[in-house]
């Protein structure tokens, strides 16, 4: 047994290595002046700059208006994050709910329509989807940014997947119980689906966080900058003749991974309750 | 350099407006596809314009990658939404220019709004590339550029060797700059170097229809010129002998190896010398871009890359006008020196050329006058510029053929045949794109 | 379906409705303007427009180049799916399994999902850059002189190990959550009745953990195919050259960098049709295996 144990620690602080020791660098990095990252590439050693970097990238305002900061491009990022999973939560739930429990002809139709959406990217529609936004005169609004990036699959998609394999027995008991739909969603189906609920809600996240040509497309308001374009921004420049400020992109990044951090770190509350409440 | 000086000259070039009496500021907007610091530059200016008159209010926006506001810019005109000034870099210009009522012409629209407007006033590589068949400005040159030849004057001194003018000089002292342990020649983009300007400055016919400036009908490229292959044979065979370092398509990953101080010649950018500045680890000078003493009348200036303003088509007089104003201002010589010196980017004036030669500002910086003078040098027959449809893909095609000569998977002269024929393709398809 | 159901007329429709009209408007409607857009030559302006009928298709089609990036797509598509896939599970399965540490593990990888996909891609191709990368330096170490952006497979090599590391998270995350939707008594029945882990795990747990599995497997294929753009952008530094693209990359670099909107968009329809025809083959014959109960 304490052999396994031992094997499965190797097999994860590998894992970790592998995925997490980029990020590291990643970081050590960000401390560096630019041309110095520019001729000897990524840095495993603390470098000088960390304190003047680090204020540069979260107060420095900068484009024309002033108003791009790290803290209001976080703000912006927060809304895009959190906007698209909550709508994405709210709406693939309700429509897998409906394909999964409700005696409905129509359901695999709908299903169907709504599968064909993982078939063609928001990337390679993007120039018919920007005319659409026009004529509903929703650029430069956030429901502009967010809610053309619901109209997809995943969460409808996964929902189902999980909705098919939760045991049939429960709705027979709600049902002899006497609940209707709208109880049994709540007090059964919503609660059971939490740990989905927090899985799905990190990867929409992080999804919409890191939006980009979208919302370059939608705003041209410098208001409207998230993270992720500040990061464009600055990296942008490597077509042209000019050097990047690395150490800053690199900053940026560090920085945009520290709230989709905290909500992972939330939703392990989650997952933990999951594994020690008893059986479903 | 005082800012007050140039606001004060620069009100009076903003003009007729500012004669009328104070109303409401008409709102203008211009997307670009610069970032960093040169996008910061760009800001600063259209500050600069908005002190300098309370007319009209510039707002500059970031629209990501020359690519990405080209095609921002399109999405936004088919919708009706378009900004007032649209930054098109040189591969796209066939794109904007053709699509005639998307734009209206630079020189009309500052004439219209009341200002004279002088060709001539343009250096010699800058006035026909964005303007068409008969030399009107479609365009106005912004940030403009040329490909020089940049020196590791330490691996000259120690082959003892002088930089040569011409490819034929070259290949007569590559050897020496090997024996010194340097890789002779290294370059960063093939396509923009060795093959646009390569018809430019050794003036050779690049396209039909008049390099494509008179009809997009029927035009076809003409890269199997026996000059051109040559150009390619010659390169291959370097390459084979180690006279010539090819590290991919990426523009970096070639600069790197004469920054490290291991190459003894880089064909860049005129505009690179900044960074260069910073990460060269060896003193470092600059020439034109060689030609060949072998082909006639070649020696003439370079086209000039990087990108213009448009003026979009669709909008009020009032907001066209703030735009000429707006355009009078950017050629005004202040602001072309301070965007040189702050970018690096060749001045479009002679105006401005003189003035930075007046301010001493070559004498600090020699580097900085290679490009504007590599562009000054006399016109040819097929030098003034091309206009290409569907060219962003003509390009593609052509660093992935001249990859695979590198990688011996073909050879020149069937790279250049089977460009022809994708790029023939294109530009007929580009032909029913008018309808 | 579910053998139970509820059975009312109205509501279902109520309740897919909100779904249904964001994808009809967002989805719907705009790749309608790219089908019809693939049968025409156009301005990109909008001044102009040829029909050719099905000729943007027969050009692609019979473009030897276009067959190329297939292939190159195909095996990018599996090695990539297979990949983090397999890593993902085996992590998932770990990180289940052990008590100390558990919560410090999961956080660490799952915060890799954060990382934006551009840094993603500097950070890879920084590993892997020709003259400084560390991996280069490894590999020429090992005799390997590896030349990225120069050689065609060295080159993929380095955007399938990207796309790979950036997927890991997202394949561990849903594993884990299924993994942690699997009632205890079960795995203790099944530690009972089944005292080798690797047949428990392939008999007992792989079977339960299915649904999530199918539904992985779709995503990441679509991942694969899709999403990667960015990687592949940064990797070939915005110049696609002699290097491998997937089809996506052609779309974006000949619809949005090359304004050719007829030619992409017929594309963008057969890139539709063939991940359609794909899918549909996976729900007959993988799902029927997938047990649900």
């Amino acid at each position: 047994m304490n052999r396994t144990r031992f094997f499965d620690h190797v097999v994860l602080l590998l894992g970790v290595a592998f995925m997490v020791g980029p990020i590291l660098v990643a970081f050590l990095t960000s401390t560096h002046d630019p041309y110095e990252i520019h001729m000897k590439g990524l840095m495993a050693s603390w470098g000088n700059d960390f304190v003047q970097t680090y204020d540069k990238v979260l107060f420095e305002k900068g484009g024309f208006t002033g108003k791009v900061t790290g803290l209001a491009m976080l703000k912006n990022s927060f809304i895009l994050g959190i906007g698209f999973a909550v709508g994405k939560i709210v709406l693939s739930m309700l429509a897998a709910y409906a394909i999964v429990y409700f005696r409905f002809r129509m359901g695999v139709v709908f299903f169907w329509m709504i599968f064909t959406t993982l078939l063609l990217p928001l990337e390679v529609r993007i120039l018919p989807s920007y005319e659409v936004m026009t004529k509903l005169g929703l650029v430069d609004t956030y429901s502009g940014l967010i809610v053309p990036l619901l109209a997809s699959a995943t969460g409808t998609f996964y929902f189902r997947q999980f909705f098919k394999s939760v045991p049939e027995e429960i709705l027979e008991a709600a049902r002899i119980d006497g609940a209707g739909p709208f109880k049994f969603f709540v007090d059964i189906l919503v609660p059971l689906s939490r740990n989905m609920m927090a899985a799905i809600f990190i990867i929409m996240f992080v999804y919409g966080w890191n939006q980009y040509l979208w919302p370059m497309l939608m705003t041209t308001d410098e208001g409207f900058f998230t993270l992720v374009r500040g990061i464009k921004q600055i990296l942008l420049v490597w077509v042209g003749a000019q050097i990047p400020d690395y150490n800053q992109a690199f900053a940026l990044a560090v920085l945009a991974m520290v709230p989709p951090i905290l909500v992972v770190i939330v939703f392990q509350s989650w997952f933990i309750k999951g594994l020690t409440e008893s059986d479903k | 350099m005082s800012g007050h000086k140039v606001l004060l000259s620069v009100s009076v070039a903003a003009g007729v407006l500012a004669s009328s009496a104070a109303q409401a500021q008409t709102d203008i907007t211009w997307w670009h596809g610069m970032s960093g610091h040169n996008g910061d530059v760009i800001n600063e200016i259209a500050t600069k314009f908005n002190d300098a008159q309370s007319e009209c209010s510039l707002t500059p926006v970031s629209k990501g990658t020359y690519e990405e506001a080209l095609a921002a810019g399109i999405a936004a005109f088919r919708s009706g939404e378009q900004p007032n000034i649209l930054q098109v870099f040189d591969a796209g210009a066939a794109t904007i220019i053709n699509a005639k009522g998307a734009t209206i012409a630079a020189e009309d629209l500052i004439k219209n709004a009341g200002h004279e407007f002088n060709r001539d006033a343009f250096i010699a590589g800058v006035r026909s590339f964005y303007a068409d068949a008969d030399g009107k400005f479609i365009g106005m040159p912004f940030n403009s550029s040329a490909p020089i030849m940049y020196i590791n004057t330490q691996a000259l001194e120690k082959a003892g060797v002088e930089a040569p003018k011409t490819w034929e000089e070259f290949e007569s002292i590559a050897p020496k700059l090997k024996e010194a342990g340097y890789v002779p020649l290294v370059q960063s983009q093939l396509t923009w170097e060795f093959t646009e300007n390569f018809f430019s400055r050794n003036d050779v016919q690049f396209a039909s229809n008049n390099n494509g400036y008179d009809s997009v009908i029927d035009t076809t490229i003409n890269v199997t010129a026996p000059e051109h292959v040559m150009m390619y044979d010659k390169l291959k065979a370097w390459a084979d002998e180690g006279y010539f370092g090819y590290y991919g398509a990426g523009w970096s990953d070639n600069q790197k190896v004469f920054e490290e101080n291991k190459a003894a010649l880089w064909i860049g950018s005129s505009g690179s010398f900044g960074g260069l500045q910073k990460t060269a680890q060896m003193p470092f000078d600059a020439t034109f871009l060689p030609y060949w003493n072998s082909i006639d009348g070649a020696g003439v200036h370079s086209f000039i890359g990087g990108a213009a303003l448009f003026a979009m088509a669709g909008k009020p007089d009032a907001e066209n006008n703030c735009t000429a104003a707006f355009f009078q201002f950017l050629t005004s010589p202040e602001i072309q020196v301070f965007y040189h010196k702050s970018t690096g980017y060749v001045p479009v004036t002679e105006a401005a050329y003189g003035l930075a030669k007046e301010q001493g500002y070559y004498d600090e910086k020699p580097v900085a006058e290679v490009g504007i003078k590599q562009l000054s040098l006399p016109g040819g027959e097929w030098n003034k510029g091309y206009r290409l449809g569907f060219y962003p893909q003509i390009r593609e095609v052509m660093e992935r053929e001249y990859g695979r000569i590198f990688s011996g998977e073909t050879t020149p002269a069937e790279a250049m045949e089977t460009i022809k024929n994708e790029a023939d393709q294109l530009l007929s398809r580009f032909a029913k794109t008018s309808g | 379906m579910k053998r139970v159901q509820f059975n009312r007329p109205l509501l279902p429709f109520l309740l897919i409705l909100p779904q249904m009209a964001v994808i009809v408007i967002f989805f719907y409607w705009p790749s309608a303007q790219a089908i019809q857009s693939s049968f025409y030559i156009e301005d990109p302006f909008g001044f102009g427009a040829t029909f050719v009928g099905l000729s943007n298709y027969h050009d692609i089609l019979t473009s030897a180049e276009y067959l190329k990036i297939v292939n190159f797509t195909v095996i990018f598509t599996l090695l990539v799916t297979v990949l983090s896939l397999s890593i993902g599970l085996l992590l998932a399965v770990k990180a289940d399994k052990v008590i100390r540490g558990s919560s410090a593990y999961k956080t660490l990888l799952i915060s890799v999902y954060a990382v934006a996909p551009p840094v993603a891609g500097l950070i890879g191709v920084m590993f892997f850059d020709q003259h400084i990368g560390p991996f280069v330096k490894l590999a020429a170490w090992f005799g390997w002189e590896m030349r990225v952006g120069i050689d065609y497979w060295d080159t993929a090599i380095t955007m399938i190990t990207i796309s790979v590391w950036k997927q890991i998270p997202y394949n561990f995350i849903f594993f884990l959550s299924g993994l942690q939707g699997i009632s205890r008594s079960v795995v203790e029945a099944a530690a009972i009745d089944c005292r080798s882990p690797i047949r428990r795990f392939w008999t007992v747990i792989l079977p339960l953990l299915s649904p999530t599995a199918f539904f992985l497997l779709i995503i990441n294929m679509t991942y694969a195919l899709f999403d990667t753009f960015g990687i592949i952008d940064t990797t070939v530094k915005d110049k696609a050259a002699n290097n491998p693209i997937t089809l996506v990359y052609k779309v974006y670099m000949d619809g949005f960098r090359g304004n050719d909107i007829g030619g992409s968009s017929a594309q963008s329809v057969i890139l539709m049709l063939v991940v359609f025809v794909l899918t549909v083959f996976q729900f007959r014959f993988i799902e029927r295996r997938v047990h649900y109960n």
